[in-house]
């Protein structure tokens, strides 16, 4: 693999924009970040002004690859997450069969690699078979690649479960990923308790459904000294406990996503129930969306990931009560959070929003991978270029995913990624002139 | 006792299809009035039918059963000379293996013009109008959303008896969360310029009673004090099950609606209920069959109004 030299970009290192606007990949890895670097021999990319930034990492993307292949399968779940600016994927383990043994660690991480595309990275999941039962083997997994355990799509079942899994990993073990729900007051459950369920008559799902199980990872934590990475938060109240947890010095991580930063429920009632807004955590208030950009602000949410959650439309494209819950996103999601930025909360840096798709979301992985998301000398060249001029209209119809329905189709979205590199290699460019 | 004629202006009608209440106006609701009014005289004719829907197909879609909103509507499309067919699919959509898309898609080929479909999925009106090119959707109740012609009849039956609307109070007493009558019913009237109260047990009221634009008063009689309207819910039995209150006989004894909850209404005021009725539960047979109670003639009103939403919908109109 050759050289390529970066050249007139605005640098974004993975924490802040640098005085450097000159990048060298030298094979698989940066060789160089500086003003007037020399090399001859590399393949030159002009930027013309244009952000160059970490590759992003999603913590959290569903693939149904094993079991529902026809939704997405690994390799077009990696296409799209190059297409949409992620160099770096982590793939939930609630498919069929679950990633509960070390040998479907290693059918994910192969597929992810034949797949040529974003890096996919593998969680396990926290018990057997994902039936919240008994410990799977955790240590195997994590020998063979996993850098995430969780039985997300539900939270662990039962406390004590969850508590012998904190105890089990400790510090060194990769992290427990926790989908903070109390299924009792979930069940049956369509959307946010509060203006929109009272609208529709449509069975709420109240925010203490997601504070009460925070407030019992909290607890796990304390008292194990575990490590719980909240995932996919939706609420003022769970944000609010999270904020005392790291205050306190637990080891507690959240992350939440581009959809609740960027929609409440008011669009689902003003889309008259359209399913492409279903989704669980269900969006929620104005006031919990708020608060989510509070908690990006004062470091409590650590992270922004997609969920990507890829329906087939034939099973999306159903009234609001018979459809199935998710979003699926990862080639427009930064897009999507990049113009509701600019246009809602223009106060807040785009440094603080890159930080959040990049070393933040990179620094939860194992040790092995803790230079993702950053530029600097020795790193992996995982990169992505922003065009923050560019305006384009998303169109699922041309998606890699095979889920082609979201809930920004037709709209015009301005500041996207254009060019994605994974280890040195570009795995993707945007089908025009750039 | 009509409202008066400044009420009913002549309007445009710009509706095709009708998902719930709250796409109309004020005036638009009194023009509708009007119009049943027109229809219900109709249904006092010897020849029961004038021509106005002639060559056109109306589908009834019924996924749930609903004996009595389905003859209304078949009634209503027969005075109107539509041809009419009555598609039952019992279960969900899903329980046949066939998608709404396909459901929608079928209709359309058979060339139906005017579908009324009941469905027990909210979003499913509004889900099928959206992919229906050329006919109409009447909705005829979507789960716990809406029933826009429910709230209809309702409006013409009190308009019918009280004259102008405007100021009177209407208290809708029972299971408000799981309701798409009091959903649609709170739209309208509020509409058309009455102060609505609601009152039940509050596990059955949804939490952010201020996102509906009405007050709740826990105590019935509080809710129904000088009350023009007084409208009792049907408490489905399977509610006690799943824990929402503790027993009938307690729901009863609380929110039922006997000849002394009455007392604390207007004089006159009409006892309302969108059938069928639990006598016992919510409504006691002294009310039921009382003077004051409206119940048969909200029936008689229902055909009325969906004579005039089919007539102004369904083409006849233009």
């Amino acid at each position: 693999m050759g050289k390529i030299l970066f050249k007139d970009f605005k640098i974004f290192n993975g924490t802040e924009f640098i005085d450097a606007h000159e990048l060298l990949v030298d094979g698989e890895k940066i060789s160089a970040v500086g003003n007037g670097l020399d090399a001859p021999d590399a393949e030159v990319i002009e930027g013309y002004g244009k952000i160059l930034s970490p590759g992003f990492v999603d913590l959290h993307a569903h693939f149904r690859d094993p079991g529902g292949e026809w939704n997405e399968d690994i390799a077009s779940g990696a296409r799209a997450g190059a297409a949409g600016g992620f160099t770096t994927l982590v793939a939930m383990p609630n498919t069929k069969p679950a990633i509960s043994e070390p040998s479907l660690v290693e059918y994910v991480l192969s597929h992810g690699k034949a797949a040529g595309a974003s890096r996919i990275l593998p969680a396990g999941c926290v018990s057997k078979n994902r039936e919240g039962k008994e410990m799977a083997e955790l240590l195997k997994m994590a020998e063979a690649g996993a850098v995430f355990f969780t039985d997300d799509g539900a939270p662990i079942a039962t406390s004590s479960l969850f508590r012998l899994a904190l105890m089990y990993t400790g510090k060194d073990l990769p992290r427990i990923m926790e989908h903070p729900e109390e299924i009792s007051l979930f069940k049956g459950g369509q959307v946010h308790e509060g203006r929109v369920s009272a609208l529709s008559g449509l069975k709420g799902i109240p925010a203490a459904s997601e504070e009460i199980d925070v407030a019992r990872g909290i607890a796990l934590a304390r008292e194990t000294g575990g490590r719980v990475h909240f995932t996919h938060l939706s609420s003022a109240g769970a944000a609010g406990l999270i904020r005392q947890a790291k205050k306190e010095g637990l080891d507690i991580t959240c992350d939440t996503t581009f959809h609740h930063l960027t929609l409440n429920e008011n669009a689902v009632i003003n889309s008259g129930y359209n399913s492409r807004y279903k989704v669980n955590p269900p969006l929620r208030s104005k006031e919990d969306q708020s608060a989510l950009w509070e908690g990006l602000l004062d470091d409590t949410i650590d992270a922004i990931i997609t969920d990507h959650a890829p329906w087939h439309m034939d099973e999306k494209d159903e009234p609001f009560q018979d459809a199935p819950f998710g979003i699926a996103s990862l080639e427009c999601a930064a897009a999507v959070l990049i113009d509701s930025k600019n246009k809602n909360y223009p106060d807040v840096p785009m440094g603080l929003i890159l930080k959040k798709m990049t070393s933040a979301p990179a620094s939860l992985l194992p040790e092995k991978w803790k230079s993702l998301g950053r530029i600097e000398e020795g790193a992996f060249a995982d990169l992505t270029v922003i065009d923050m001029e560019r305006t384009r209209i998303v169109d699922c119809s041309e998606w890699y995913s095979k889920a082609r329905c979201c809930p920004w189709e037709g709209i015009a979205l301005s500041g996207w990624p254009v060019m994605t590199f994974v280890e040195g290699r570009k795995i993707w460019q945007v089908n025009e002139e750039m | 006792m009509n409202a008066m004629p400044s009420e009913i202006g002549q309007i445009v009608w710009r509706h095709r299809n009708v998902i719930d209440v709250d796409c109309f106006t004020k005036e638009e609701l009194y023009f509708l009035l009007d119009q049943a009014r027109h229809m219900e005289n109709v249904m006092d004719r010897p020849i029961k039918k004038v021509p106005v829907l002639r060559g056109k197909m109306a589908v009834n879609l019924f996924f749930e059963n609903s004996t009595r909103t389905r003859v209304s509507f078949e009634l209503a499309e027969k005075m109107l000379s539509a041809d009419v067919v009555n598609w039952s699919v019992s279960g969900s959509s899903h329980a046949k293996g066939e998608t709404m898309r396909d459901t929608a898609w079928t209709l359309e080929a058979m060339g139906a013009d005017i579908v009324v479909m009941r469905h027990g999925a909210v979003g499913a009106a509004q889900y099928l109008a959206s992919k229906l090119k050329r006919a109409i959707v009447l909705n005829a109740g979507d789960g716990t959303h809406a029933h826009p012609t429910q709230a209809l009849l309702d409006l013409y039956t009190a308009w019918k008896h009280l004259g102008s609307l405007e100021g009177r109070k209407i208290a809708l007493v029972g299971d408000i969360l799981h309701s798409r009558v009091a959903r649609s019913d709170i739209i309208a009237f509020k509409t058309i310029g009455c102060d609505v109260v609601i009152s039940g047990p509050p596990t059955m009221m949804p939490r952010e009673v201020a996102a509906l634009g009405c007050r709740y008063e826990k105590d019935p009689k509080a809710a129904v004090q000088d009350a023009d309207m007084v409208y009792l819910l049907r408490i489905q039995k399977e509610r006690q099950q799943d824990g929402l209150f503790p027993s009938v006989d307690e729901y009863h004894r609380w929110w039922g609606a006997d000849s002394d909850l009455m007392k604390y209404a207007r004089p006159g005021a009409l006892a309302m209920h969108p059938g069928p009725i639990n006598r016992g539960v919510e409504i006691a047979s002294e009310v039921a069959d009382g003077h004051q109670s409206v119940i048969l003639e909200q029936v008689r009103s229902g055909v009325a109004i969906r004579m005039a939403l089919l007539y102004l919908c369904g083409g006849g109109a233009r």
